[in-house]
């Protein structure tokens, strides 16, 4: 450790781990720079409809880290902003980040005037493509900073005319360029988090082969109020409110030739959603085809109550074969290894437990990190690298809050 | 515990593990004897990867041969990881399994089902095989010598017999290699009913074929036996041997030709390519040498010019040529699909595959060659390479139950078995 040192941590995502992360640190008195790839914070957590095993809504626990956030002086925030190059070693990292421009200003306040006159849309990628969004808006209901962002690509020069003059606060600048800045800290705390597993990847479950087959962070959106649907769960594509459901677990988990891991979350998510489906749709029947349950600990209760459920079904054996069918609905099929007979069950909408794939992959391998052969970013904290969350391991939140805690304690450990 | 119940489930009333009592939950206690040397066995055998099977039940759904009622292989992968060998080697599905792969490409855990069930069908062909030392000796890969020298010594040890008290050189001018073919092979004596040669030849190989066929029959009882008692058969009214050709032997046999099940398969479907023109290419042969006994044996009796190489031309002998070259294209193609599949989708390669490919390759290679240097006219290398010949067709004949090539009857009889299952005399 140099008397230089500034003991400053970086923080590389602000989901929930990134966000609990910096705030451990700051509060006892580290400098943070806290950097996030989207407009927003709070990850994927901020797209859940609800927490499990509560079943609040995630605004519960983001909505606190974000007051935090705004009281603390330590922390500086910086949104679209990524890791471009690391040098030095720990106690001495310079490290460059590049910040994308968002063309909008912190003039904005969120009065929505520019996204009533742009006539461009894009994808909505926060509802994973099942919507559009205006070109200019704000990334979601509850974003925090509360800021619109623009997708410059989406627009025509008429619609980039158009916001611009709408705008009273002159908060849209076209012309915003990316910006580089560098920042001297002791140690990084890598909260990167994860991606939702590529379904496409899944070829014998042909994903593409109807709009009935959805992923679970994609049932997430459709439960959520602010969602697609406002919250009615409706089969994307014909809108029709499914009489039937049926989960596969373990879509890509546990599976050499996709993500050899268990992702942890993925039972208890489905049992989760079933919740939302049974409060919803009271005469749909429910079938979940499973390898094993894996509702550890206390989330063994959960199970044990959806289980008496008499409109959720298990069916122990995987799903390797979905046939769409002419009602816009789809047939699983699987081997029941309970009876020995395989199973054909029709259903109108398909939810794929997918799992969490680590984010930084690619990006952690570039950058020198250690990772594990399933691309998880191994702690170090003697070199200056403490990983935290989902980029660390496959957790649910409360694991992802629990480590990030303990990335904090070893960043202000290595400095001094 | 799942297992259990999927194994009461399923191991029907005939298993003998059932002790009568209860546990806690109501259901019947079982016990379970694994066969370790079972186990170890199929691990040898290229089923290795067994353990690392977990039951997710992909490769049933995957497998396109498997059906609803009886589907396959992830009930004979928990079977074989408990090392229950009784019910394995009477269970139909291991032999109507065709080892496409499919099961393998998407298994998540890397258990290679393909490969184990691939091995309890070579440990079938040993269990069921008579005599019991002669399977034991072939399906090991350390007697290798031992299986090859036991044919060789056999036709040494007649070839010198025949030359016993013969004053003639053994191997013919070019004229006498032109005129009698390897018809004086075994040498020539003037007893009118019986060529020496054919003597010789027919004393060498009805005994290999007739040791065959009394292993087949004996080894397809006991398996059709104890299939019968793992499915819990007694039905009241049994076939008749004509029903029982009619119904279930011969569909299989006119399925089997068309290649229906070997088509299915997608990760392997080039094996048709090569299976077919082999298959063809046996039963070619077959007809040729029927023929051909017919000529010399019966025929070369009356007619003394019956005896002696098929003109080039001659019909037969276009099909034994035509066959010939099928054989070695067949084995061929399934030669280098088989080291594809073990470079590309990991198959573990073994001894009981490739002794059977080396064989079929020896075989068509050998004789193509003794025709060659016949027809070119080198008489001690025509003479040798004949020997080599003769050596590989006794080997193929005397080892057919034992080896891969057992599956030719074992797999025709358990397609039939499957016909039986769903006839009207069981359900």
């Amino acid at each position: 450790m140099t008397d230089s040192s500034s003991g400053a941590v970086l923080v590389v995502g602000g989901g929930i781990s990134g966000l609990t992360a910096a705030l451990e640190a700051a509060e006892v008195g580290k400098d943070v720079f806290l950097i996030e790839k989207n407009a927003f914070m709070g990850g994927r957590v901020s797209q859940l409809n609800q927490y499990f095993p509560k079943l609040c809504p995630p605004s519960c626990g983001l909505e606190i880290q974000f007051k935090r956030i705004r009281a603390n002086r330590n922390i500086r925030m910086y949104n679209m902003t990524t890791v471009k190059a690391i040098s030095g070693s720990a106690g001495d990292f310079e490290v460059t980040c590049t910040t994308a421009p968002r063309y909008v200003n912190n003039n904005c306040t969120c009065c929505g005037d520019c996204s009533a006159v742009c006539a461009d849309e894009c994808d909505n990628d926060f509802n994973f493509g099942m919507d559009k969004a205006k070109a200019i808006s704000r990334p979601h209901d509850m974003a925090f900073p509360a800021k619109y962002v623009l997708n410059k690509e989406a627009c025509s020069d008429d619609t980039l005319a158009a916001i611009k003059s709408a705008c009273k606060m002159n908060a849209i600048e076209t012309e915003m360029a990316e910006q580089e800045f560098t920042v001297n800290v002791d140690s990084i705390i890598w909260a990167t988090g994860w991606v939702p597993y590529d379904v496409s990847k899944l070829t014998n479950l042909k994903p593409d082969s109807s709009s009935a087959i959805i992923s679970n962070m994609q049932m997430e959106r459709l439960a959520a109020p602010s969602g697609p649907t406002g919250g009615q769960i409706l089969r994307p594509g014909d809108g029709k409110e499914p009489a039937s459901f049926g989960f596969v677990q373990c879509a890509g988990s546990r599976d050499e030739n996709h993500l050899e891991y268990c992702s942890y979350i993925c039972c208890m998510a489905t049992m989760k959603q079933i919740t939302y489906i049974r409060e919803r749709y009271p005469d749909a029947e429910i079938y979940v085809f499973y390898i094993d349950l894996r509702t550890p600990g206390k989330y063994e209760k959960f199970r044990e109550k959806v289980s008496a459920d008499e409109k959720v079904h298990f069916i122990k054996g995987k799903v390797a074969d979905i046939q769409a069918e002419d009602d816009g609905g789809v047939t699983l099929i699987a081997e029941n290894a309970m009876t020995g007979a395989k199973v054909n069950q029709k259903v109108d909408l398909c939810i794929l437990a997918t799992g969490m794939e680590p984010a930084a992959k690619a990006q952690a391998a570039a950058l020198g990190l250690d990772i594990d052969s399933s691309g998880f970013i191994i702690s170090n904290p003697e070199a200056g690298h403490i990983s935290c969350g989902c980029a660390k391991k496959a957790a649910d939140v409360v694991t992802s809050a629990q480590s990030a805690t303990a990335a904090a304690m070893k960043a202000i450990q290595a400095g001094r | 515990m799942p297992g259990l119940q999927v194994l009461q489930n399923k191991l029907g009333p005939a298993f003998s593990g059932y002790t009568g009592k209860t546990n806690r939950y109501g259901r019947e206690k079982m016990r379970v004897d694994p066969d370790l040397h079972f186990i170890k066995y199929m691990k040898s055998a290229g089923g290795d990867t067994l353990k690392k099977c977990f039951q997710c039940a992909t490769c049933s759904v995957m497998c396109p041969l498997s059906t609803d009622e009886n589907p396959f292989p992830r009930k004979q992968m928990v079977f074989a990881q408990w090392g229950m060998k009784e019910q394995l080697i009477a269970d139909p599905e291991v032999l109507l399994c065709h080892n496409c792969g499919d099961c393998t490409a998407y298994c998540p855990r890397g258990a290679k089902p393909g490969d184990v069930l691939g091995s309890i069908r070579a440990y079938m062909y040993t269990h069921y095989g008579w005599p019991n030392g002669l399977a034991k000796m072939v399906s090991e890969p350390k007697m290798l010598p031992m299986t090859i020298a036991l044919p060789a010594i056999i036709i040494t040890l007649m070839l010198f017999i025949s030359q016993m008290g013969s004053h003639d050189a053994w191997i013919p001018t070019v004229q006498g290699l032109k005129d009698h073919g390897f018809g004086s092979f075994f040498g020539h004596w003037d007893f009118k009913w019986l060529s020496k040669n054919v003597a010789f030849i027919d004393a060498i190989m009805l005994p290999a074929v007739g040791l065959a066929v009394f292993s087949l029959f004996k080894g397809v009882s006991n398996m059709w036996s104890a299939m019968e008692k793992r499915c819990d058969i007694n039905p009241s009214f049994r076939p008749s041997a004509k029903q029982f050709v009619t119904e279930f032997l011969v569909p299989s046999v006119k399925e089997i030709i068309a290649h229906n099940r070997f088509r299915e398969c997608t990760e392997n479907a080039d094996r048709v390519r090569g299976h077919r023109p082999l298959m063809y290419a046996f039963i070619g042969l077959a007809i040729v040498t029927a023929y051909s006994a017919f000529k010399q044996d019966v025929l070369g009796a009356f007619i003394p010019s019956m005896h002696g190489p098929l003109s080039l031309i001659d019909p037969f002998k276009i099909l034994a040529n035509v066959s010939a070259i099928a054989m070695i294209v067949g084995v061929g193609i399934l030669w280098g699909n088989r080291a594809a599949a073990e470079e590309k989708n990991g198959v573990t390669p073994t001894y009981f595959d490739w002794f059977l490919l080396y064989e079929i390759m020896a075989v068509g290679v050998t004789g193509i060659s003794a025709e060659l240097t016949r027809l070119i006219g080198i008489p001690p290398l025509a003479y040798a390479v004949y020997y080599l010949h003769l050596v590989s067709i006794l080997m193929l004949f005397l080892y057919l139950p034992y080896t891969k090539f057992a599956h030719l009857v074992y797999r025709t009889f358990a397609m039939a078995f499957e016909r039986y299952r769903n006839s009207s005399f069981v359900k």
